[in-house]
């Protein structure tokens, strides 16, 4: 930890936000030193993100101050904020990705030559900031043909330029891969060398531990204690975000897995069609797939849902040779998918819980396979939001207005009301809070308990391990090893996932 | 499957829909008082002949207003229907008329072309991925192209022949002495129960919705996205093939350079004054019923009660639409913001359902 | 899905092969002279069909090459139809101007450029150099003459029409007016549409306009029988308007009731004479149009006397058909058709 000066760079004192029908933020207050990595936690809705919005202009706040070096300062907009040197990293990026690099750094704030820009100046900048977050590439290159960790960078460099001393980061590893996380990291630790302070929002505690000089951790728009470095450890997080203990924080009974619910030969997806994959799913088994993302992981779920074609190999559930040529055929044979993007592939976002709920075995419940049966469709709704504790006002909500976890109960539920023999996650907890995590690996647990496999594509190593029974891993397309529970190691699977081989 | 009341066919919506309910409950006001305005300027409006015109009226634009909500419910458009309106309107008395073909050989083809049509636009739109918009636009050229080709640019009509097929379009069920009730009403409201238990009481209704808010979700939940989206095209270009047929029954004449021009338009802004988003996944064919008739009684009223300002007729046209879609869009933030105040309040009252230790 | 594309696509292109066919009918050719003369209507109507047929008697009678052009779309393909003919070298256009008042500098630019007379609408400020048609106002007071006959002891009237910015339609209009409201002979009064006109024995109850809308031709028909409900006659002035005003009384069980009075020779308004639902209706000649139109075009080509008075105008004279002389222009029209 740095040392402490009189003033610290970024004040806020007794902030205070309201929105129609809540209360967002109540005296919050928050001291940020210069060259120093605040990890700000909380659940979903704790007021981290209305925190920082207000900082970077986005919105007002009701009440309370803001002091930089100790002097009070309005801001009102982005742009007073980015002249206090402020600069907020979107959890989404926020950027043209049909112009160049180095527009995108300019963007808004091209240097002119005669009234044009001046292409030149653009490129020649764009260099100096590019290599100050470590990044090789071509300033010219247009943004959307980089992967989104180096657009993220990119994202900085532009933060960068506008002489950033508070840059505000909002989940920026949700969608890295573990390399690019890592490159991320370092970037962030040169910036701190540099005396640049960073706010740093994220879900993952591991990250926190990793990376913070100090943790803030927010609940229900208040202060819920600060941690200093030497106290930031999993169970002190974890304690301040829900308010009390949790030991145990997740634990699996493991079953004796029964007959091959699932088995793959051969199998070729349009992604990687130069690799042949095999393997194979027991029945009440809780399979993880690790890997970087990118790996094809993705990739295999959609192929076996029958969402995207498969170049070849067969698939059989429970030793029937399955044609599965769409969605349909899946669903027939016993499978489902949580996808990856529940807002884009999960959910239908305006229509209600129930509805949503319902959608996948309207057919099958239907009347002469044409009317819909609102009775079992209510039946089967409340039956759902019964089991999976979906916290909604009525069944007849919009799916829009829930809370992430709540929403990914949703999809969950959606299929399992359908009683799939093999459940495929995708990410089953991306972007939902710890207590929504817990209650979704508990279900998993369940399920298992009543004989379904599961397939889950993980990129939380802390879930993989503790979830899976068996660990498959991917990487570039290929399956590069299978580790059982008792060899399971986060050295091991990172070894596979990186391409290496492991000794047995 | 029993179907007693009305409210059985237009069920009691929530969310989405709900919303829906209060659009048309907007529409269905500003149609009130357009005509309690009207029949105030011209006492004469409420005359039973000028109830039967405005019924008539309503109900044949509503045919082409019901095929084009269903489109726009997918998230699609369809410019092509007046195009294919004089396809039909004019194809059908030229067949008979000028060719000679029996007259049920002329409807069978009246009904079998537009299918097919709509089915080429579905294909297209779904297997080639082409935009709608781009599919139906050329289907507008094509479609009228062809009609003036055939024809030799010519006006059709039935002169005095088919009084009784003709019937079917300006024919009328009396009720009471110097009332009674056009039979495209009858047509309507057959099509809109169709219509209305195919959306709301089918689950391929159900799919339509879903599919027009988020496609990849409906795929992912195992939806054949691509066959409901034709399905809807061909619906679509079906009714208007049918509204083709009734306009010429009821014209006895159409002139293939300009039959049914702008008839897509009227169509699709009454889909949309009835609660249909262009976004697509909502809408309902009450709606788009409403949305027709304040249509077809704005015209009316022009006529009516301001004659020498019918030069302005598509301006008031025009700031109606307008006005109705913005009061609209402020409604729909006012109910945003309440739900999203609520989402803020559950969020804040998450923690009591954590499992005790 | 190869197959399917290519097979759609092979469908396309045949279908608009088809349509491309169809639309080319309107030209002829006669041999002998290289001279190219060009006939453009300001529409698609049965009028111009008769006209095309008058252009073609004359194309095949002079030995010349004519083409018929007949914009859909209104002045503006109208005009875009008129540079493609300049473009291509044209020896003499006739043209029925859409909108005159606001086309003169443009069909100036046609004048120098090749022999430009008009027909049917007349362009009185341009270049142009001879105008065949009827005096629309003269032709509108026919038509009020039969209005007269139609109710001897007068009564109130609508009157129907495509629209009022075409010079014909305004002059034919005011011409019908200023006959039944016994006013004196002035073309360039104008009563603005919306108007109710009282005279002693007449009350003109206004005009409505229709935009060629079909549909909306026999609203209009329809609100006014609405509106008024004790009216004693309708006028159509455009050729589709009688027929819809027809349909209207018919399902309104009017017929006869309500005197039609009509203009132009749409079969269904020629029965209606025959049925005694329609008074009488004043033709122009539309054979005429197009057949002066070449034989003008070719005369001023050649140097030649065109017949026309001094301000350049040739009179071709509009006619009063009612139930005596009906059936004898009817046998006439349809033999001109070819139709028998």
């Amino acid at each position: 930890m740095k040392a402490v000066s009189p003033e610290p760079l970024l004040e806020v004192r007794a902030m205070g936000k309201s929105f129609p029908g809540v209360r967002a933020l109540n005296d919050v207050s928050l001291k940020l030193e210069k060259g120093e990595v605040l990890a700000v936690l909380g659940e979903n809705g704790a007021g981290k993100s209305t925190l920082m919005k207000i900082l970077a202009g986005v919105q007002p706040a009701d009440e309370g101050q803001i002091l930089m070096a100790g002097k009070p300062v309005e801001i009102a907009g982005v742009n007073d904020a980015l002249e206090q040197g402020i600069a907020l990293i979107h959890q989404e990026l926020n950027m043209a990705t049909n112009l160049s690099v180095a527009a995108n750094i300019f963007l808004g704030r091209e240097p002119r030559k005669r009234g044009l820009i001046d292409e030149a100046a653009i490129l020649e900048k764009s260099k100096k900031y590019l290599e100050m977050v470590g990044l090789e590439v071509d300033p010219q290159e247009i943004l959307g043909t980089l992967a989104i960790g180096r657009q993220q960078l990119v994202e900085i460099a532009k933060a960068l330029s506008v002489k950033a001393r508070v840059l505000i980061m909002d989940e920026p590893t949700s969608s890295l891969s573990q390399r690019e996380t890592d490159t991320l990291f370092g970037v962030i630790r040169d910036l701190r060398g540099r005396g640049v302070s960073i706010i740093y929002i994220s879900h993952r505690l591991g990250e926190a531990k990793e990376l913070a000089d100090r943790v803030m951790v927010l609940r229900d728009g208040e202060n819920a204690g600060d941690l200093a470095k030497d106290e930031i450890n999993h169970d002190a997080m974890v304690r301040l975000m829900v308010g009390r203990e949790i030991s145990e924080f997740y634990s699996r009974t493991i079953h004796e897995p029964g007959e091959v619910a699932l088995e793959v030969r051969r199998l070729r997806t349009s992604a990687h069609p130069e690799h042949e994959l095999n393997f194979s799913l027991r029945a009440g088994e809780v399979v993880g797939m690790a890997g970087l993302v990118g790996a094809g992981r993705t990739e295999l779920l959609a192929a076996l849902f029958g969402v995207a074609p498969l170049r070849g190999g067969e698939i059989s559930l429970c030793g029937a040779k399955a044609d599965l040529q769409s969605p349909e055929d899946a669903i027939r044979g016993g499978l489902a998918l949580v996808p990856e993007d529940r807002k884009l592939q999960g959910l239908i976002l305006e229509m209600t819980v129930r509805q949503n709920l319902g959608l996948a075995i309207l057919k099958q419940e239907s009347s002469y396979g044409l009317f819909l049966n609102e009775v079992r469709e209510g039946e089967i709704s409340r039956k759902m939001m019964a089991q999976m504790q979906i916290k909604t006002p009525s069944s007849r909500q919009v799916v829009r207005y829930l809370s992430g976890g709540n929403q990914q109960k949703v999809v969950l539920g959606k299929w399992l009301a359908l009683e799939p023999r093999v459940l495929l996650l995708d990410e089953p907890t991306r972007g939902i809070d710890v207590g929504a995590k817990q209650e979704i690996y508990g279900l998993m647990e369940d399920l298992a308990a009543r004989g379904v496999a599961i397939l889950f594509v993980s990129s939380e190593m802390e879930e993989v391990l503790r979830m899976s029974d068996r660990v498959l891993v991917m990487h570039e397309g290929r399956l590069t090893g299978e580790l059982p529970r008792d060899r399971l190691s986060e050295e091991a699977v990172m070894q596979l996932a990186i391409g290496n081989t492991i000794a047995a | 499957m029993k179907l007693t009341t009305f409210g059985d066919i237009f069920p009691k919506l929530s969310g989405a829909q709900g919303e829906g309910v209060k659009r048309i409950f907007g529409i269905f006001l500003l149609l009130l008082v357009v005509y309690v305005a009207t029949a105030i300027l011209n006492p004469n409006f409420l005359g039973p002949y000028n109830q039967e015109n405005l019924i008539r009226r309503t109900s044949l634009f509503g045919i082409l207003g019901i095929g084009v909500a269903l489109v726009i419910i997918t998230g699609g458009i369809d410019l092509s229907l007046g195009s294919v309106v004089c396809l039909v309107g004019v194809g059908v008395p030229w067949l008979i008329m000028d060719k000679g073909w029996a007259p049920w050989l002329a409807l069978t083809m009246a009904l079998v072309v537009p299918l097919l049509i709509g089915l080429c636009h579905g294909l297209l739109v779904t297997k080639l991925k082409l935009q709608p918009f781009i599919v139906t636009l050329c289907g507008l050229l094509i479609y009228r192209g062809v009609t003036r080709g055939f024809t030799g640019d010519q006006t059709a009509g039935f002169g005095s022949e088919l009084k009784g097929l003709r019937w079917i379009a300006n024919g009328e069920i009396p009720l009471f002495p110097g009332f009674g009730i056009p039979f495209p009403a009858i047509i309507l409201i057959v099509i809109a129960l169709l219509a209305g238990i195919f959306l709301n009481r089918t689950i391929y209704g159900r799919y339509l919705l879903a599919l027009g808010n988020n496609e990849e979700a409906a795929r992912f939940s195992g939806i054949n996205t691509d066959r409901m989206i034709t399905l809807a095209y061909v619906i679509s270009s079906g009714l208007a093939g049918l509204a083709g047929l009734l306009f010429v029954l009821d014209l006895n004449l159409a002139q293939p350079v300009d039959f049914g021009n702008f008839y897509e338009l009227y169509a699709i802004a009454a889909a949309v004054l009835g609660g249909c988003s262009l976004r697509g996944g909502s809408g309902t064919i009450v709606g788009v019923i409403i949305g027709t008739a304040l249509l077809r009684v704005l015209r009316n009223m022009m006529n009516m009660a301001f004659l020498g300002f019918q030069r302005a007729e598509f301006a008031v046209i025009g700031a109606v639409i307008l006005g109705g879609v913005i009061a609209d869009e402020l409604a729909k933030r006012a109910v945003a913001r309440k739900l999203s105040a609520q989402k803020d309040r559950d969020r804040g009252s998450k923690l009591e359902r954590l499992p005790p230790d | 899905m190869k197959v399917l594309s290519s097979f759609l696509l092979s469908a396309g292109l045949a279908i608009l092969a088809l349509g491309l066919a169809g639309c080319g009918g309107g030209s002829d050719s006669g041999g002998g002279d290289d001279a190219r003369y060009a006939y453009v209507t300001n529409g698609v109507d049965p009028f111009w069909t008769i006209a095309a047929s008058g252009v073609r008697a004359a194309a095949a009678d002079l030995q010349v090459h004519a083409d018929v052009l007949m914009p859909a779309a209104g002045a503006v393909e109208q005009k875009s139809m008129l540079e493609d003919l300049m473009t291509r070298g044209t020896t003499g256009i006739a043209v029925s101007p859409i909108d005159s008042a606001n086309q003169t500098d443009f069909l100036n630019q046609v004048a120098e450029q090749t022999i430009l007379i008009t027909q049917d609408s007349d362009a009185p400020d341009s270049n142009r150099l001879i105008n065949i048609g009827m005096d629309n106002y003269d032709a509108g007071r026919e038509c009020g003459k039969l209005v007269k006959e139609a109710l001897p002891d007068g009564g109130s009237i609508m009157i129907l029409v495509g629209r009022m910015e075409q010079d014909n339609a305004r002059r034919r209009r005011q011409g019908v007016i200023d006959e039944v409201l016994d006013r004196s002979h002035d073309p360039n009064r104008f009563d603005p549409p919306g108007s109710q006109i009282a005279g002693e024995k007449f009350t003109i109850l206004g005009t409505l306009t229709d935009q060629f809308d079909r549909a909306k031709a026999k609203a209009n028909a329809e609100d006014t029988l609405a509106r008024n409900p004790d009216i004693s006659g309708m006028v159509g002035l455009f050729a589709y308007n009688p027929p819809l005003i027809l349909e209207a009384l018919e399902q309104a069980g009017r017929l006869k009731e309500v005197k039609v009075i009509a203009f132009d020779e749409a079969d269904r308004t020629l029965q209606g004479i025959v049925d005694g639902e329609v008074y009488g209706t004043v033709v122009q000649n539309p054979f005429f149009y197009g057949y002066r139109s070449i034989e003008v075009l070719k005369a001023i080509h050649e140097g030649r006397e065109t017949g026309a008075d001094e301000n350049g105008f040739i009179n071709i004279e509009a006619r009063k058909i009612r139930k005596d002389n009906v059936e004898e222009f009817w046998a006439d029209l349809k033999k001109k058709l070819g139709k028998q």
